[in-house]
């Protein structure tokens, strides 16, 4: 069965405000999906809609062959939570919260207790279960919130970016936590992110969302392949006039598949890179340019984020606009 | 049963709340007793020459008990604004908790709080005299009137905070509140007031929930004057819970 359905999901807020324009997912079960976008995309909104929170205003979702609409409650049931905006009560102590949680729930009397601690010890927070929230640090919060989605075993878990804003220590404890759910008892996980490492190293497959589109979908591998080039990166002495006058000669150069500026450097896609090196650093120097770092890589995800989308995505989940490409066979989406 | 079961579980975290924060009920206890001693000690002594009231004391005890439900009233509004601002609101809603009950926890336990403001008035009022025609008896329908009417008029504030998601709009069932309370015979009975004051307090519902507090303070058993207090408390809290219903459906739309 696949826990996630969606055809032709849509919400607009107006008929500007198109948060969600249209999309279709289909995720099996006891997999890791990872929802890469921008601030504004609508990856947020969409899983307000998978979740129950929001009427769509077209389409359909069904979340283990559930509606969201028609069967809102038992969708509740079978589903944990954790949204973007760490929802949490700082008056009670962390053990009240779980133990509220899973009351709501309807976890077993007999299993309450036990559940609540064995929780606790999994997110590190028995010691400072006794505390009330409004005491915690971010990254504690993060855990508990993450406790409390998962209280009653759900089979489907959706993390609305799980680690925005957390210290690399925490956010490796949460992609351990995610990680070893997913192997040890089967929960299929909806992440959203703006974290392409986050996507890459957790995800089974991505879908890549701008504008309230999915602009594509597959494997992290496949999505690497599609774009088939390497990417060479030139930094180049001078100030912006010497980084156009760089691009300029980089498009002159044969079998370029693309090249763009983006923040201080010179992005150039190109089939065989160990042999376009050369012939980038000639063209150059003709230019009487001078190159102070040339570095060759495998294409990563922010490089497909980059093809898909036409922009480049910064750490806080902002847009990066950056210039023009070069024509190619490549078709990108405008800002 | 599961909408009880889990309006009992997040009334008693609201009250919960209350008891880690005392300082948010100061003013709930503090403003019902100070108006309550003001009135009595400025109008007692001239009640019965203005208008026949002998036991001043016995005649404003309801409207302390009502000035307690003002301000308990903002207290389920204001503390689900909090919820709503930390993300906890959305929690709870991603609950399999029926969403009635989200509301109604925090209602009743504005309904605790009013049933034990109105314990405390009724100790300080007998305190001062003011006696209980009903006896212990009457004081529990007393209690539990309070309780009721602070249920049913806290709806007000919760509807404009799920609504509106303001503190100050939440707020605004309290500034409602001192309208109706002038506009009905709190201060003084209604025969002595002006024919447009009097029209005014006829159709205004609080009038009658006065009215049948004071009875059971000052009069005795009356079925009738009863039957129009809880009849007055229902419609209102029927009014003000379609409204906190609507506002619901519309935070997910």
């Amino acid at each position: 069965m696949q826990a996630i359905f969606a055809e032709a999901l849509t919400k607009h807020f107006t008929d500007e405000i198109r948060a969600v324009d249209g999309i279709d997912l289909a995720i099996d079960e006891g997999t890791i999906f990872g929802f890469l976008g921008a601030n504004g995309s609508g990856k947020t909104t969409t899983v307000r809609m998978l979740t129950t929170l929001l009427r769509p205003t077209s389409g359909r979702a069904e979340v283990l062959g559930l509606d969201v609409m028609r069967s809102p409650g038992q969708v509740r049931r079978r589903i944990g939570v954790a949204l973007q905006e760490v929802g949490l009560d700082d008056i009670q102590t962390g053990r009240e919260l779980l133990l509220l949680q899973s009351r709501l729930y309807s976890v077993p009397a007999g299993d309450l207790t036990s559940r609540v601690e064995h929780l606790l010890e999994v997110v590190d927070l028995a010691d400072a279960a006794d505390r009330r929230v409004k005491t915690y640090s971010g990254g504690m919060k993060r855990r508990l919130d993450l406790a409390a989605a998962l209280v009653h075993r759900p089979k489907i878990v959706f993390l609305d970016e799980p680690t925005t804003g957390l210290d690399p220590i925490s956010r490796d404890a949460i992609w351990r936590y995610v990680g070893e759910l997913n192997k040890s008892e089967g929960v299929t996980f909806f992440l959203t992110t703006q974290y392409l490492e986050e996507a890459d190293r957790l995800a089974d497959d991505v879908a890549i969302m701008d504008a309230g589109k999915i602009v594509s979908q597959g494997t992290p591998a496949e999505l690497k392949a599609s774009i088939a080039t390497d990417v060479v990166t030139l930094r180049i002495e001078g100030g912006d006039d010497e980084l156009q006058r760089a691009l300029t000669a980089a498009r002159r150069m044969e079998g370029i598949e693309e090249a763009r500026i983006i923040d201080d450097a010179v992005i150039v896609y190109v089939r065989d890179g160990s042999a376009a090196i050369g012939k980038l650093v000639l063209l150059l120097d003709e230019e009487s340019l001078r190159a102070r770092e040339v570095t060759l890589k495998q294409p990563t995800l922010d490089d497909v984020f980059l093809q898909k989308t036409g922009h480049h995505l910064d750490a806080d989940g902002a847009v990066a606009r950056t210039e023009p490409s070069a024509p190619s066979g490549t078709k990108r989406r405008g800002g | 049963m599961l909408v009880m079961r889990d309006t009992w579980y997040l009334m008693i975290r609201a009250l919960r709340e209350s008891v880690r924060q005392p300082a948010l009920e100061i003013g709930n206890v503090f403003i019902p007793m100070f108006f309550f001693a003001v009135t009595v000690g400025a109008i007692g002594n001239v009640a019965g020459k203005a208008f026949g009231v002998t036991n001043y004391t016995a005649f404003q005890l309801p409207v302390a008990v009502l000035q307690a439900v003002a301000g308990a009233s903002g207290t389920a509004g204001l503390a689900t604004v909090g919820d709503i601002e930390r993300g906890y609101f959305d929690k709870l809603m991603l609950t399999p908790a029926p969403r009635i009950s989200l509301v109604l926890g925090r209602l009743a336990a504005d309904g605790v709080r009013v049933m034990a403001l109105t314990i405390l008035i009724v100790v300080v009022g007998m305190l001062f005299g003011s006696g209980m025609k009903t006896g212990p008896l009457g004081v529990v329908v007393l209690v539990a009137m309070g309780g009721i009417f602070g249920l049913a008029y806290s709806g007000l504030g919760m509807a404009l905070a799920l609504k509106t998601g303001s503190a100050q709009a939440a707020q605004l069932g309290f500034l409602i509140f001192f309208p109706l309370v002038f506009l009905s015979p709190a201060f003084a009975p209604k025969e002595v007031f002006s024919p447009w004051l009097e029209f005014l307090a006829t159709i205004n519902p609080v009038t009658y929930i006065v009215q049948g507090m004071r009875d059971l303070v000052l009069s005795g058993w009356d079925v009738n004057s009863l039957a129009a207090a809880f009849g007055a408390i229902a419609g209102l809290g029927l009014f003000t819970m379609t409204l906190v219903l609507l506002a619901l459906r519309g935070r997910t739309s």
